[in-house]
């Protein structure tokens, strides 16, 4: 009986989500590009082995990586101070909780845009005020060793609202009479925080860092409009990869190969966060058993 | 060991929720807070916990003034109405946690978290977490975390609202032992007047924020000191209607007997209660409530009579109890 009532969901995920994992797997096995006349030819794993020897699909993968852990653990440790203020009752939260949702709430490309030209050498604002200093200019979007900086920044900046949102609903579920308690037994804000508060909001923690690393491996259109992968190719995604091969090499084998090999990437990222969340030793336990 | 307010008052915005509050609990005494939702009890209760501050007025503890001292200082062994367990915590963990904070070594911790579970016969659930537990074993988990504090005053808020009523008869015994044994004054918010009866010495009845009469169970239910306090105390409630005389006069359901003459009434509504019968009467003076032995045949034209002694009257302005002497 449960089975059937899971059905209707049950389909529709295959149908969004198994369906095309099958015909990537599939698609990966074979040569399906330009030169087979877009025919689909059984190649034997020839993309698999190709990527494995493919140094800018490792250079890739390692920036995807890193511009998914920072940004995702930048704005974890931002939300739950923005969602600690938000749970507070002052005068005038409810205006900023709404104002707060506004960066999430535009669409990526405009906000990209903006940081583009805020990063702008030599007329974005950041650089004006360098050069007001009397310093040397950045060159932050041409500059290798910042760009990536600001692409995280960007994400950061755009995302962080949708997980204050969901870490301030968590906390909304905890009774305020628990915090009291412990508060009678003489503990401090901090204390409470890190005793309550903090495993009470796992499960929330759990599934907004799910959503957020799930979009950050996948991120294109940040990436594409801020920077177009550039400088020299140092922030460029698996995403932006995958979409190069797929519509300007028309190597549609090889794209669904890097796709699959970006979501193996990103399931275990999800395994690994999940052991950081819910596998953490309890240090406030005495009978540990 | 004692508890004293004075003159406390606590308002929210320009409202006054509390005012001119004046009570003192003794050593080993159970003071029940009583009154319906909304009069202030529960706030009296956060106010001597410190978890608010009175906008006026002095909190004592053992004579000496807490106004000003935290939460933690005051040493308050308290129970929630929800029972306030820490769900990602297990039983033991949820006894310790308090003392861990204050620094207090695991040897220490172990041997007083066990006395504790022992006392309350919970030792086997000291592993379980709060949601595997009964309504009763959270209860008693509770009441283990408050006598873990070694505290100095018992606050408990509807301890028992949670749970179903023949466990509520069955521990109401086990619970006033236990707190009053320590010899610390215990204050017990309830809006049952029943428990209230049931668990305290004396009882304190709110309304508004004020202190409308406090005494012992048996002063209360015979005196009642206005139309509130009467109407409040005692199961059915008691008949309230205006008398010839311009006052107001109540009597207990259980004071009107049949007759042969006095009051004539038709009988609208039976309720058989098992031990006794309650007759809801039309009568001149309104409906009436008689109480009276389910074994009583019910005459088929109904009078009713009852003895002076038994009237109670107030005034029908202020509401409040005039004393027949001194009429």
């Amino acid at each position: 009986m449960i089975i059937l009532f899971l059905l209707p969901a049950g389909i529709l995920i295959l149908l969004v989500f198994g369906v095309p994992l099958i015909r990537y797997s599939w698609l990966s096995m074979h040569a399906a590009s330009v030169v087979t006349g877009l025919d689909n030819i059984p190649n034997g794993g020839a993309n698999w082995i190709r990527l494995l020897n493919d140094m800018r699909f490792w250079k890739d993968a390692w920036q995807t990586v890193r511009f998914a852990s920072f940004s995702v653990s930048l704005e974890v440790f931002l939300a739950i101070l923005i969602a600690l203020l938000l749970h507070q009752k002052w005068k005038g939260r409810g205006i900023l909780r709404s104002i707060s949702l506004l960066p999430w709430a535009l669409p990526t490309t405009v906000m990209a845009l903006g940081w583009r030209w805020i990063f702008n050498t030599p007329y974005g604002p950041i650089e004006k005020i360098i050069n007001f200093m009397g310093l040397n200019p950045l060159n932050i979007l041409s500059n290798p060793k910042l760009t990536w900086l600001s692409t995280v920044l960007g994400d950061v900046w755009k995302t962080t609202p949708f997980l204050a949102l969901i870490l301030l609903a968590g906390l909304q579920t905890i009774p305020d009479d628990l915090y009291e308690a412990f508060r009678l037994e003489g503990g401090k804000p901090f204390q409470a925080f890190l005793k309550i508060s903090l495993p009470l909001l796992k499960p929330y923690l759990f599934l907004g860092v799910i959503f957020r690393l799930a979009q950050a491996f996948g991120v294109f259109d940040l990436i594409q409009v801020m920077t177009g992968g550039g400088p020299a190719g140092s922030t460029e995604s698996l995403a932006l990869y995958a979409y190069l091969n797929a519509m300007r090499f028309l190597d549609f084998g090889y794209s669904a190969t890097i796709m699959l090999a970006s979501f193996i990437l990103l399931v275990c990222a999800c395994a690994l966060s999940w052991v950081l969340i819910y596998q953490s030793k309890n240090i406030y336990r005495v009978y540990n058993s | 060991m004692s508890l004293t307010l004075e003159n406390i008052g606590r308002r929210i915005n320009k409202n006054w929720i509390i005012k001119g509050l004046n009570l003192h609990v003794a050593k080993g005494e159970c003071l029940a807070l009583l009154g319906p939702s909304g009069c202030g009890k529960s706030s009296t209760l956060r106010l001597i916990a410190g978890l608010d501050k009175p906008d006026e007025g002095t909190i004592k503890i053992n004579h000496k003034d807490v106004t000003n001292i935290s939460p933690v200082n005051r040493r308050i062994g308290m129970v929630f109405q929800s029972y306030a367990l820490y769900p990602h915590l297990n039983v033991a963990d949820n006894l310790s946690l308090g003392l861990r904070i204050r620094g207090v070594p695991v040897s220490e911790q172990k041997k007083r978290v066990n006395n504790a579970l022992g006392l309350m016969q919970i030792e086997s659930l000291f592993k379980r977490f709060p949601s595997e537990l009964s309504g009763g074993q959270r209860q008693r988990v509770a009441l283990a975390r408050a006598i873990l504090r070694d505290p100095k005053v018992y606050l408990l808020d509807e301890p028992m609202s949670n749970l179903d009523a023949q466990l509520r008869e069955e521990l109401r015994p086990e619970l006033r032992n236990l707190i009053l044994k320590g010899g610390q004054p215990v204050v017990y918010v309830t809006h049952d007047q029943h428990e209230a009866m049931a668990m305290a010495n004396r009882i304190a009845v709110l309304k508004n924020g004020r202190l409308e009469q406090i005494g012992t169970p048996e002063n209360l239910y015979a005196k009642p000191s206005s139309i509130f306090v009467a109407s409040f105390i005692g199961r059915p409630q008691m008949n309230i209607f205006p008398d010839k005389s311009g006052l107001i006069k109540a009597i207990r359901p259980e004071d009107l007997k049949f007759s042969n003459n006095g009051l004539k009434c038709n009988l609208v509504h039976k309720e058989w209660l098992g031990s006794s019968q309650l007759l809801l009467l039309d009568s001149q003076n309104g409906l009436l409530r008689l109480l009276c032995g389910s074994e009583e045949s019910i005459p088929e034209e109904i009078y009713i009579n009852w003895s002076s002694e038994k009237e109670h009257y107030f005034d029908s302005n202020t509401g409040k109890r005039i004393d027949k002497s001194r009429q």
